[in-house]
């Protein structure tokens, strides 16, 4: 155990690589794992859309005009997440 | 010779293109000069400054006054030379102005509010639409870095988006919000407009329920400045991060020739994406969500 803390002490005596690593994985991990929850919701709007068309093909047009309301608002989720990655990495 | 042939032929060859790119300039190591978010850096034109207030022109002002005068512009060339026979730009417009007249407006509005915020409706959806359309246009903007023809220093060519910028989008947020809330005090009084953002069905709650949920809704009230700002500033910005990354930036900061002949295709393909759908479906969003936001504060029930 002692062999392991040791060189971790002495590294944080300079922490800048630390840091940089933290801001590498908050923006990393961050931006990925938001991706994956707005993937599914996008892939699951578009499943519906297609499974409602599919049930009811007049509806097509109006279904057309949700869909891409409900796109967009998912979509937007990724983003808040790749945003606060990009502050976490360029301003903190 | 067949179509899988060739097609794996082209895939082939390109893959060499990678390989012969990467054999000649190898890895070059971390590009430290290269700034990306210097892409997005604003410089002051010409410096303007009240007290502590800093009112320069730059690069983004530039770009709000170029989308105020398109939407202006071609509004009102539109509306002054209208024909019985349509040409293709009017037939553009005229559709362009259907989706805000019915969709946007008619839809999420009753009738009276319908009249009154459709021009506000119409403008901020060609104002954002012109604001993000322009952005993928190049424009001899960038002051950084400039090249001398002939003795003149020529900004080079670089694309840039106001609303990559949070400054606006959250200006027209705050504009959206401010003008909701207000509507909602005028068609409902004071106390009656707050008492509507509770859910309805809730009458036979004791009083700290209440106040636990109207605590919630203010806080949904507040968050929409953040996300009907930030939606579409992310958009952009992320978008403009891509092409840039995509198009050659990825392969400079790494040093790695191979990496942009692999990544170079890609920024084609989110360019069509971006200036197709997502310029679009942006100012369609935040015309609809205001549409949407107006019409929650004055409809009578909930």
């Amino acid at each position: 155990m002692a062999d392991l803390l040791i060189p971790l002490a002495q590294a944080s005596t300079d922490l800048t690589p630390i840091t940089d690593a933290g801001k590498a994985i908050a923006l990393g991990v961050g931006a990925g794992l938001g991706s994956i929850g707005a993937g599914i919701g996008i892939g699951i709007i578009f499943g519906k859309e297609i499974e409602s068309v599919a049930r009811q093909p007049e509806m097509k047009d109006e279904l057309q005009a949700i869909r891409w309301l409900g796109f967009a608002l998912t979509e937007a989720v990724a983003f808040y997440t790749f945003i606060f990655g990009l502050i976490a990495f360029f301003l903190a | 010779m067949s179509t899988r042939s060739r097609v794996l032929l082209g895939a082939v060859g390109y893959l060499l293109v990678a390989i012969l790119l990467g054999v000649l300039f190898g890895n070059q190591g971390k590009n430290e000069q290269f700034k990306p978010q210097d892409e997005f850096k604003l410089d002051p034109w010409i410096s303007l400054k009240i007290g502590s207030i800093d009112l320069s022109v730059n690069r983004a002002v530039f770009y709000l006054l170029l989308a105020s005068g398109l939407t202006i512009g071609t509004m009102v060339w539109i509306s002054r030379h209208m024909q019985q026979k349509p040409n293709r730009v009017q037939t553009a417009v005229e559709v362009a102005y259907d989706l805000t007249r019915r969709n946007i407006t008619g839809g999420n509005l009753e009738q009276s509010m319908a009249v009154k915020w459709f021009p506000f409706l119409a403008t901020l959806f060609f104002y954002i639409w012109f604001s993000n359309v322009i952005g993928f246009v190049p424009l001899p903007t960038n002051t950084e870095n400039e090249i001398h023809i002939f003795g003149l220093a020529v900004p080079t060519f670089a694309i840039y988006a106001a609303t990559a910028n949070i400054s606006i989008p959250l200006a027209l947020t705050l504009v959206v919000w401010i003008s909701y809330n207000v509507e909602g005090i005028r068609a409902k009084g004071f106390v009656g407009y707050f008492k509507s953002w509770l859910p309805p069905g809730l009458e036979d709650m004791n009083p700290i329920g209440k106040a636990l949920i109207f605590v919630i809704e203010v806080i949904s009230h507040l968050v929409r400045l953040i996300s009907l700002s930030v939606r579409l500033f992310a958009n952009i910005l992320a978008g403009h991060l891509l092409l840039l990354f995509m198009g050659g930036g990825l392969a400079v900061l790494l040093g790695l020739a191979a990496l942009g002949a692999l990544t170079f295709p890609m920024a084609f393909a989110f360019f069509v994406f971006e200036l197709g759908l997502v310029a679009t479906l942006q100012a369609f969003i935040f015309a609809t969500l205001t549409a949407i936001y107006l019409g929650g504060a004055t409809a009578e029930s909930h």
